[in-house]
């Protein structure tokens, strides 16, 4: 076999990417990452240096474009797709997929340097140690093959290094990270906090943690980057690059040791599997821009495409011996397909608190109520739980909808008008192996890869616990003090719209079960690994991304130990 | 009866009274050049309409008003380039109820005294934001206005104060009662 040109291909350069890549460089190994979207220039391409009037109508995409360009996109985070954003998230006119009859799912993303790094909304959360038991003892799905205690180490390598600021509290379920300094609460958050764990033993209300810089450590200012600025210009890159990304971070640590290769436009076709060694053997692609095809080599192969687009690899990559996909002996890969569920949100107004308002726009967050069902309150008639994200924050009358006209109604939106709590609730989706993602049988996209198809619904243990989740919000807000009490229509979110998608090559300890073992390595392939979103074996209820960083980092290392043992 | 042309002169004098402000002249030539003319999108009639009510709703005051951060420009653009047929259409027609409903109130609003026009927009305003009508195309109307003064350097560095860079989060700040 002719030697390999690199020592690892990272596929995709995002969230999980970024972090292998970076770990696999500092250990000394030769490194290519493929992305299949174009570059991104911070100094060309952010846009959070633009003044709001800097952008034509309201910075809104005209709605012809929405309606022939971004239908799916803009249907998922509207809030995010903007005129001065919409460079961040992919045309869905270019990048098709299709659902089976009777479901839908929101398949939201960006193709471009760091991929969703750039626009994702910072909450940082590990996972706890019951995380990783439950499916264990529920004998749900199968078994993580890794336990908390496994993990800690990466955790504390990945927060040291990425930057979480949030506040020491203690709690077994969500353990405390690396921090630096929490965004300090509104005055109506820390009354809501005390009237909730007064009234709710077992519940604490808690700053949310959030990948931002507030003490940026000496390994950060060496990469450029500095405390945040609280302009809440985040979904347009920061130029401070305060808040974690990607391209804020681990690739320019990737590419500072000098062992980095990055190479754009490189949409993967498919893995090549050498019969004789067993392993991966190249890495095929086509250009995006000029079609042109090439097959890459390395000693190691690790997709961090995420979770959909890396279980579409191995179906795509079929052979004599991986019929149906390769590392898919055992039939797991696309299936478990898993988001985070959420339904009503539930708002309410909280006096008090009009003779003050706010300095500064606090990025994401605000508060987190950690998972409380089935931890610290037994017997819910569901299982596992979820954590709610929300905050306090003066209304404001920026959107005109109140009554009146003349000097009055414009002097009313400098004053901060009432105070509005708001919380929303992420649960845990438990897996199920017929929700997933397929190759289209024939319909292929521009690039002659098949297009997805998604057959995704989510089960009665979701739709119970959302019940109970909206119906625990009214009551917390009910004992915060909060008037006119709304909620917002009850139905389930689309799956997809939480945007953390996972489990789709799950880690188990049995090959006829799982794709991956505990290093997230392929059982049939000891040269793969993949570490986005697909190993997880479990969805939990916290943000995923600082999971997949750390199982990233964990994998990586594992990797170039066996690179400098001589296995590979 | 005072004339459209008439009225526009008078706007303009009332506008260039306010000589403190050094936007003043801006003002009275986009309102004196869009209702001759119409725009991208407005009609002349629509035009004068959407200026006068955008400047009742957000008067020049001690800041800069609706006129002077040009918002009748700012709303013809949004509808000539952002909406789509159907928003369009929707707003016309809302701007037809407005137009006929302000001049019920008010004889014909265009041309009605300041406190008539006052009182007209006024009552309308209550009506839809007690709800239970057909005024919602003036709500989100009245929204477009108020979003796009905000929008503007004008509304947001005079009138909001708006600051690029904080630098800091306090989450704390008290304000003097009626400030």
């Amino acid at each position: 076999m002719a030697e390999a040109e690199f020592d690892a291909i990272v596929v995709g350069s995002g969230m999980s990417g970024g972090m292998s890549a970076k770990e696999l460089c500092e250990r000394g190994l030769k490194v290519l990452v493929l992305e299949r979207g174009p570059e991104i220039v911070p100094e060309r391409d952010y846009t959070d240096l633009l003044a709001p009037w800097e952008s034509d109508h309201l910075d809104n995409v005209s709605q012809d474009e929405i309606n022939e360009r971004y239908y799916k996109q803009y249907g998922g985070v509207a809030y995010a797709i903007k005129e001065s954003t919409k460079h961040f998230w992919v045309r869905d006119d270019e990048h098709p997929y299709e659902e089976a009859e009777g479901t839908s799912y929101d398949w939201l993303r960006g193709y471009h340097t760091a991929g969703r790094s750039i626009m994702w909304s910072r909450q940082t959360y590990r996972l706890g140690p019951q995380d990783f038991t439950a499916n264990l003892e529920e004998g749900v799905g199968v078994d993580w093959p890794v336990r908390y205690e496994d993990i800690v180490p990466w955790y504390e390598k990945v927060e040291t290094f990425v930057g979480v600021s949030g506040s020491e509290e203690g709690l077994d379920q969500l353990p405390d990270s690396v921090f630096q300094p929490a965004f300090e609460l509104t005055d109506a958050e820390k009354s809501f906090k005390q009237k909730i764990e007064k009234t709710f033993d077992g519940r604490s209300v808690i700053p949310a943690r959030i990948a931002h810089l507030t003490d940026a450590t000496k390994e950060q200012l060496s990469l450029g980057r500095s405390n945040c600025q609280a302009r809440n210009r985040c979904h347009h890159g920061c130029t401070f690059k305060a808040y974690f990304s990607s391209l804020n971070a681990t690739l320019p640590a990737a590419k500072r040791s000098g062992n980095l290769t990055m190479v754009h436009n490189a949409i993967v076709r498919g893995l090549e599997y050498d019969t004789s060694t067993k392993r991966v053997s190249g890495v095929r692609v086509v250009d995006a821009e000029t079609m042109e095809a090439r097959t890459y080599t390395s000693r190691v192969v690790f997709l961090n495409a995420s979770a959909i687009a890396s279980a579409m690899i191995l179906l795509q990559s079929k052979s004599e011996s991986f019929p149906k996909g390769l590392a898919n002996r055992s039939d797991q890969v696309g299936r478990n397909l898993m988001d985070h569920v959420s339904s009503a949100g539930v708002a309410g107004i909280m006096t008090g608190f009009e003779d003050q308002t706010v300095f500064g726009r606090r990025p994401s967050g605000g508060i987190y109520i950690p998972r409380y069902a089935n931890i610290t309150e037994k017997n819910k008639p569901f299982k596992r739980g979820f954590g709610f994200q929300g905050g306090a924050r003066p209304l404001g009358n920026s959107s005109g909808q109140i009554a009146g006209i003349g000097k009055d109604f414009k002097e009313a939106h400098k004053r901060p008008g009432p105070w509005r709590f708001n919380v929303l609730a992420f649960g845990e989706q438990l897996p199920n192996p017929e929700n997933r993602v397929t190759l289209h049988a024939s319909r292929k996209d521009r690039w002659g890869n098949p297009v997805p198809v998604f057959n995704v619904s989510y089960g009665e243990n979701e739709r119970i616990m959302q019940r109970e989740a909206v119906k625990d919000a009214q009551a917390m807000m009910e004992a915060a003090g909060c008037i006119n009490i709304t909620t917002s229509s009850a139905n389930l979110s689309k799956p997809g719209n939480r945007i953390h998608e996972m489990g789709t090559a799950r880690m188990g300890r049995d090959p006829a079960t799982s794709v991956l073992n505990g290093w997230a390595q392929a059982h049939d392939v000891p040269n793969l690994f993949v570490t986005d979103g697909a190993f997880m074996t479990s969805s939990a209820c916290q943000n995923p991304s600082l999971t997949y960083m750390a199982f990233s980092a964990r994998a990586a290392n594992y990797a170039a130990d066996l690179i400098s043992e001589g296995i590979f | 009866m005072t004339t459209r042309r008439e009225f526009v002169k008078g706007l303009i004098i009332s506008v260039g009274g306010a000589s403190a402000l050094s936007a003043c002249g801006d003002a009275a030539t986009i309102i004196a050049t869009a209702t001759e003319e119409g725009g991208q999108f407005y009609s002349s009639d629509e035009m004068a309409l959407v200026s006068r009510i955008s400047d009742l709703i957000i008067p020049r005051t001690e800041t800069p008003g609706a006129l002077d951060a040009n918002v009748p420009g700012y709303l013809d653009a949004l509808m000539s380039d952002w909406a789509s047929a159907e928003t369009q259409n929707y707003h016309r027609e809302a701007l037809k109820l407005i137009s006929g409903q302000l001049d019920a109130r008010s004889g014909e609003f265009l041309t009605a005294s300041e406190p008539e026009a006052i009182a007209a927009l006024s009552e309308l305003d209550r009506e839809a934001f007690e709800g239970g009508n057909n005024l919602d195309g003036y709500r989100s109307f009245k929204g477009y206005i108020t979003q796009s003064y905000f929008a503007t350097e004008l509304g947001a560095t005079e009138e909001l104060k708006w600051v690029a860079v904080p630098g800091v989060w306090d989450p704390s700040v008290k304000i003097a009662t009626g400030n």
